[in-house]
């Protein structure tokens, strides 16, 4: 098994202490720290999806996963600073709507964007529509993903859509939106740029988005 | 036959003029009544109000105390936010037990000490006061999985379970020791039955409920027992993984939520396990229409068979058109077991 290898498998299986001991091995033995994310990190959080879709891993399967990734970024992201041949994959600003305190699959996403190479930018939860259009400038964003769980909750995804709309800034970011009552025809219907139904939809869809932002 | 009668029948297996319904509101009765979400999650008065009035005015076969998430948390000591219109909420950033080590020093709240749970009991005594000859009288409680969350923070409690089991385990007997003296208060009250609540229950998977879980749920249940009261075990969310489980803790009556389908829910609790649900509280019950959620909640009865109870899987959406209530309350009248 490479290092690589190792790493994908520590990071599947949430061992975040090992990821980080691999991650660093993976350097001094001479990787560069952009080839992480291709080669071990990006295909390990896919895994995790996956076996998330298949029931094989529930939340807390997911969140040591996420969890041992983050080890390994923290490492690497200072060292990709000078890299010109890397980018971050975009800056994503996200948190759950006005009114709404539920933040797992907010959380799982926003992770999972993360080991995909997003920058994030988390705002937690019940989020004003003021905080997301001053979170877009500062951190020059140039995709807004939004969650809501609650039937009562999801209008306000709307609210933050327009408020974006009324500063200017709506043509600068593409807006993701989900959580469990969402669906595609809702995310039409308030125009956003798309919706997805799980983490690894998210990803895809972000991926998809912020290559055409 | 009252709808007292009628819940208590059926749960012995005997028989029954119709079927009993029994779906759960809270923001919705709020609102019917006219009272802020605010004021009915934390004076008893107005909730028992709301409750008497959509029993009354939609024919429910039983009337219930819960509220929210929250009593049992806030009298511990969290930091629980209060809105006008909306449901109490746990501040989780700042959670009670953010820091393990305060579990030990924990003390349980008294359930009659003048604080939240308290106020509960209180619904209790009242509601078996204005209809408990008539109504079914519901107290309620948390369970290890959801109450540990409330106390821990929820996303914490997810990763516990791998990185300190010690800790899971010392929390779920802390809150089982709590539970059952607030279930005891309440079946002194008058409570008829004690719903337990569970719902992070659903989101671990099959292996931390059985080994983790379950043994606290069992302890629980069978504490309500010996009060002498029925157990209704409501999990929120995907159950399907842990249906088994669910089946052997004995509870009088098993709550699907619309995800677990309810012929999934009766092959793994086998024939005698009463199950109540489960059609999709927000696209059927609250975005459909009378004919349609007259048609799903058959569908639930024709995969539960007889040992069957009309419900929602969750909680009636406080937009949900009053026609649509009344159309499953309607198919219960219309149908024996
Ligand atoms: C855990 C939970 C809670 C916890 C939340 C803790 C927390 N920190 O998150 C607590 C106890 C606080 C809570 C409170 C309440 N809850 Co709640 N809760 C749940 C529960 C059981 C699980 C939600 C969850 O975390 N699922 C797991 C995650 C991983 O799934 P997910 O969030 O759907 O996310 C996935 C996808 O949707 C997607 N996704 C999510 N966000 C995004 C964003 C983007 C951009 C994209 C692309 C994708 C995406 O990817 C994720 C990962 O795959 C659900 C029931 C259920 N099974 O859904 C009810 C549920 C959501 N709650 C409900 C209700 C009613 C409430 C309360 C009002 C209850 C009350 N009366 O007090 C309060 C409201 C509090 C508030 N103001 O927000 C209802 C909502 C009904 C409705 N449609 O309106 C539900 C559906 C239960 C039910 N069956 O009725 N709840």
């Amino acid at each position: 098994m490479t290092v690589f290898d190792e790493l994908q498998q520590a990071i599947i299986n949430g061992q975040a202490a090992l990821a980080k001991e691999l991650t660093k091995k993976g350097l001094d033995s001479g990787k560069k720290p952009r080839d992480f994310f291709p080669n071990a990190i990006i295909p390990a959080m896919d895994e995790v999806g996956r076996r998330m879709r298949e029931c094989e891993f529930f939340i807390p399967e997911v969140l040591i996963a996420a969890r041992a990734s983050r080890a390994a970024t923290d490492l690497l992201r200072p060292l990709l600073v000078g890299d010109e041949a890397v980018q971050a994959a975009g800056v994503v600003v996200c948190g759950t709507v006005k009114g709404d305190l539920h933040d797992i699959g907010k959380n799982i996403v926003a992770m999972m964007l993360e080991s995909a190479g997003f920058r994030i930018v988390d705002l937690g939860v019940d989020v004003a529509p003021e905080k997301i259009v001053q979170a877009v400038k500062d951190e020059n964003a140039n995709v807004v993903a939004l969650s809501a769980l609650l039937t009562t909750t999801m209008v306000n995804m709307k609210g933050s859509i327009e408020a974006l709309k009324a500063a200017g800034l709506r043509d600068k970011v593409k807006i993701l939106v989900g959580g469990a009552p969402v669906t595609d025809a809702w995310a039409n219907s308030i125009g956003a740029d798309g919706y997805g139904k799980d983490a690894p939809a998210a990803v895809e869809l972000a991926r998809r988005l912020a290559a055409t932002a | 036959m009252n709808s007292r009668e009628r819940i208590l029948a059926h749960l012995e297996g005997r028989p029954v003029d119709t079927l009993p319904a029994m779906p759960i509101t809270m923001m919705f009765a709020g609102d019917r009544a006219g009272i802020k979400y605010g004021d009915y999650a934390t004076d008893y008065r107005r909730l028992v109000e709301a409750q008497c009035r959509v029993a009354e005015e939609f024919d429910f076969d039983y009337v219930s105390v819960i509220s929210d998430p929250g009593c049992e948390a806030a009298d511990c000591g969290a930091a629980v936010r209060f809105y006008p219109d909306q449901p109490p909420a746990i501040d989780e950033a700042n959670a009670l037990l953010a820091d393990k080590t305060r579990l030990a020093r924990l003390a349980a709240p008294d359930p009659l000490g003048g604080g939240r749970m308290h106020n509960r009991v209180r619904g209790v005594e009242l509601l078996k006061q204005r209809v408990g000859g008539d109504k079914l009288v519901e107290g309620w409680i948390e369970g290890p999985a959801a109450e540990g969350a409330d106390l821990r923070g929820i996303n914490a409690l997810m990763v516990d379970f791998y990185d300190d089991p010690a800790f899971v385990r010392d929390l779920f007997e802390f809150v089982v020791e709590m539970e059952g003296r607030f279930a005891r208060a309440q079946v002194e009250a008058g409570a008829d039955v004690i719903g337990i609540g569970d719902a992070a229950a659903s989101l671990v998977g099959p292996g931390f409920y059985e080994e983790y879980v379950w043994p606290y749920e069992k302890r629980l249940v069978d504490q309500v027992h010996t009060l002498g009261a029925a157990v209704r075990l409501h999990i929120c969310g995907d159950t399907r993984r842990i249906l088994q489980g669910m089946g052997q803790l004995g509870c009088e009556i098993v709550d699907l939520d619309f995800l677990a389908p309810v012929a999934e829910g009766r092959a793994a609790m086998g024939p005698q396990q009463v199950l109540l649900g489960n059609i999709d509280p927000v696209r059927v019950l609250r975005n459909g229409t009378p004919d349609s959620v007259y048609a799903a909640i058959e569908e639930c009865h024709r995969q539960a068979g007889p040992r069957y109870i009309v419900g929602a899987g969750c909680e009636v959406p406080r937009d949900t058109p009053p026609e649509n209530v009344r159309a499953l309350v309607r198919y219960a009248r219309e149908h024996a077991a």
